[in-house]
């Protein structure tokens, strides 16, 4: 078995143990539509060395756009998830365009300004957003004779998008195009110099990223019935951000754990203590010192140390970009 | 076979305790018959509102101890001050059976835990303050108990403007958003009425922590009187920002949405004395109910009751005696018995009306007292005056489905 099968088996046994360890349809799907964004990030963060603050956009965009179609016209839910997608992947290629004219910290800087400018256009326009209150009432439709009214009919429904999308994503991660992007993120001179159009696989690969984070927003509008404006906020991109940091950047499934983790995670803390968050902080700093392939990363050091793991140790394709100046190029 | 239920129960035995919805462990290990969901923010920026507001309901859970000869109990569901947070989590308690929900202190999440609540045929009810909840988008399930932002501008501006008739020009700082218009357009239509100046406004938007440029436009325009017209740790800082600019000895100041004591406690006398508050709640309320609540809440906590706490007592309290009037606590009877229900509240006599499941109540307005003059350490204000102002259903824009 290949990696990328592994990897597809692995995130399909995610799907399929969810309903029976979870006894929340809602959180089951909320894992698996953040897994969905944080794969997304990570195509953008570890294929192409890229620290994206704007995937917080593209999600709330999704989510209005789902929204708002399914609130003003009798089109189809497929239809209104196929607008969600295409409305990420054209603004995800704008703010890419303009975004990847500065490299490093100016590149972050103008992630974050247009996360801003985005987060100001939902809350001032609320005749379309809703505001500071929301998108509300927004209708989850049946599929033909399939209604997705019950928790665990929707967790289905996300489950297979979630299924498809992922391959797809894994077939763009393997693809030409996937290992030219790790060759940017590398040595973007290089890449250049040998006569890759750079520019265009950045922006490529933006617009799929902002692809996929929309159609997470449209399912995660769909999931609660509103579209909040804290969808399009800020700390969407660093949550989003957060999740798959802590799976690690190294492959796609470790954004799976990553969201799994942080959502399920999240979940339990915030009942312990109020300040949970700063045990997150704390995470974050061990990830970051210490654990700089993530949880993902975790798993391969444990099959390592295992005996039958050091016959046969998993090796990553790719290396994360957060590690030492020397090891890579990072942003 | 085993089917996915089984699995499901046969998996939970062993996972519960780890992956259960988290803030649903507490109820469902009590086992107790009727829960009461309390949805608040106990982690995340208003978290100290959560804190009082879950006390509140420990505390009136705690005393009715048994409705309908089944034990009660409340589940703590902790929001993070999110929609979407909040309303995964009331449709996870909803999954378990949980219909009756008191809580939702932010407008956003309480806007949108109504609309869950109410799909799947329960009751909820909040004091949030946006307009919309029992305006634009009231619904069968949502009720609310505070004041809109009619009868607090209201029962502030048009007392204040009775009682200082030189005050004629008047300068409005306002959060550019729909509860902020709400206040902003109700001060303007009794601006027009009175005859008062209105000698500019300055809309900031949710987010501003920094409020110095637009109080030196308020101080440019000459007024006698500045409206404040934002709410929590912003109206704190444009307080505060205000009084070290010395606005407080050159205009009257009004704070038209105060929180009221937890407010008033990171205030400070200094900051409060002569300044004019807008309130939902006042511990010194001189009703019956009131009186009662405040010492049993000094007997057991130590300490005054707050809005949050009071309030969380309160609307629990509501819908427990909802609850046992209808003889049930199934959304539908609880909403028949609540609608017109007519009881004696924190602030008096308060009834909900059916038509758009609003509470009607006093809102008071409170003056801040010099630090000398405080009888306790949370004596930090004197009531003006009070009273109930409130825009007809119709004119709230409520249709009730």
């Amino acid at each position: 078995m290949n990696r990328a099968s592994l990897h597809f088996l692995l995130a399909a046994l995610v799907a399929i143990a969810l309903p029976l360890f979870m006894r929340s349809g809602t959180l089951a799907s909320e894992v698996l539509i953040f897994a969905m964004a944080a794969a997304a990030c990570n195509l953008l963060l570890g294929y192409t060395g890229l620290l994206s603050f704007g995937q917080g956009i593209f999600f709330g965009l999704g989510s209005y756009a789902a929204g708002l179609t399914l609130l003003h016209t009798s089109l189809p839910l497929g239809v209104a998830l196929v607008l969600a997608a295409i409305a990420g992947a054209v603004v995800a290629t704008g703010v890419g365009w303009l975004s990847i004219r500065r490299q490093g910290v100016y590149f972050v800087m103008l992630t974050l300004a247009f996360s801003q400018f985005f987060y100001f256009l939902a809350y001032t326009f609320k005749d379309i957003t809703g505001g500071d209150n929301g998108l509300l009432n927004i209708p989850r439709p049946a599929i033909g004779p399939f209604s997705l009214g019950d928790s665990w009919a929707y967790y289905a429904f996300v489950a297979m998008l979630f299924l498809i999308v992922f391959a797809a994503l894994q077939r763009v991660a393997s693809s030409t195009f996937g290992c030219t992007l790790l060759a940017v993120r590398d040595n973007e001179e290089r890449a250049r110099a040998i006569g890759f159009p750079v520019r265009n696989f950045k922006i490529t690969a933006f617009a799929i990223s902002g692809a996929v984070t929309g159609l997470a927003g449209a399912l995660h509008a769909l999931l609660i019935g509103v579209a909040p404006l804290s969808n399009i906020e800020y700390h969407m991109s660093e949550s989003i951000l957060i999740m798959t940091i802590i799976g690690g950047s190294g492959n796609l499934f470790a954004s799976v754990l990553g969201a799994g983790f942080y959502v399920i995670v999240s979940d339990l803390l915030s009942s312990i203590w109020p300040r949970w968050l700063l045990l997150l902080g704390g995470l974050l700093i061990v990830v970051a010192l210490f654990m700089q392939k993530g949880l993902w990363g975790l798993i391969e050091r444990l099959v390592v140390a295992l005996p039958m793991g050091r016959r046969s140790a998993i090796k990553s394709p790719i290396e994360s970009p957060i590690q030492p100046e020397s090891e890579g190029r990072g942003i | 076979m085993l089917n996915r239920r089984d699995l499901l129960k046969l998996s939970s035995v062993a996972a519960s305790s780890l992956l259960l919805p988290a803030g649903l462990r507490p109820a469902f290990a009590a086992g107790e018959d009727i829960t009461i969901g309390a949805p608040l923010p106990m982690s995340g920026p208003f978290a100290a509102n959560g804190k009082f507001g879950s006390m509140g309901t420990a505390m009136i859970v705690e005393e009715v101890g048994k409705v309908l000869d089944r034990k009660l109990g409340y589940l703590e569901i902790d929001t993070e001050g999110k929609p979407a947070t909040a309303v995964r989590k009331v449709q996870e308690a909803m999954e378990r059976g949980v219909t009756l929900f008191a809580g939702g202190i932010l407008s956003s999440e309480a806007l949108a835990m109504g609309k869950e609540v109410a799909k799947g045929k329960g009751v909820f009810i909040t004091t949030a303050g946006a307009d919309e909840i029992t305006g634009s988008e009231c619904n069968k399930g949502t009720f609310r108990w505070s004041v809109p932002t009619f009868g607090a501008i209201e029962q502030t501006v048009r007392p204040l403007i009775e009682q200082l008739p030189n005050a004629k020009r008047w300068y409005t700082i306002t959060p550019q958003y729909v509860f902020g218009d709400g206040l902003l357009n109700a001060a303007k239509a009794i601006f027009k009425e009175k005859g008062i100046e209105h000698v500019g406004n300055s809309y900031h938007s949710l987010t501003e922590k920094e409020f110095s440029g637009y109080l030196t436009n308020a101080m440019a325009a000459k007024p006698d009187a500045l409206l404040i017209l934002n709410f929590g740790s912003q109206s704190s800082d444009t307080l505060r920002q205000a009084v070290s600019f010395g606005m407080k000895k050159r205009m009257t100041i009004l704070l038209a949405w105060a929180s009221g004591l937890e407010q008033f406690e990171t205030l400070g006398p200094d900051l409060m004395e002569g300044v004019y508050f807008g309130a939902q709640y006042w511990h010194g309320i001189d009703s019956p109910f009131n009186r009662e609540l405040v010492a049993k809440v000094q007997a057991k906590h130590k300490m005054n009751p707050n809005y949050a706490f009071a309030s969380a007592y309160l609307t629990t309290k509501i819908l427990i005696d909802a609850a046992a009037k209808a003889g049930s606590t199934e959304g539908s009877a609880v909403i028949q018995a609540m609608e017109g229900m007519k009881y004696t509240g924190l602030t008096g006599d308060e009834e909900i009306r059916a038509a758009d499941h609003q509470v009607i109540k006093n809102y008071y307005l409170l003056k801040g007292k010099a630090k000398s003059a405080m009888k306790d350490k949370d004596d930090y204000a004197d009531i003006i005056s009070f009273g109930k102002s409130f825009q007809s259903p119709e004119q709230a824009q409520c249709k009730m489905a």
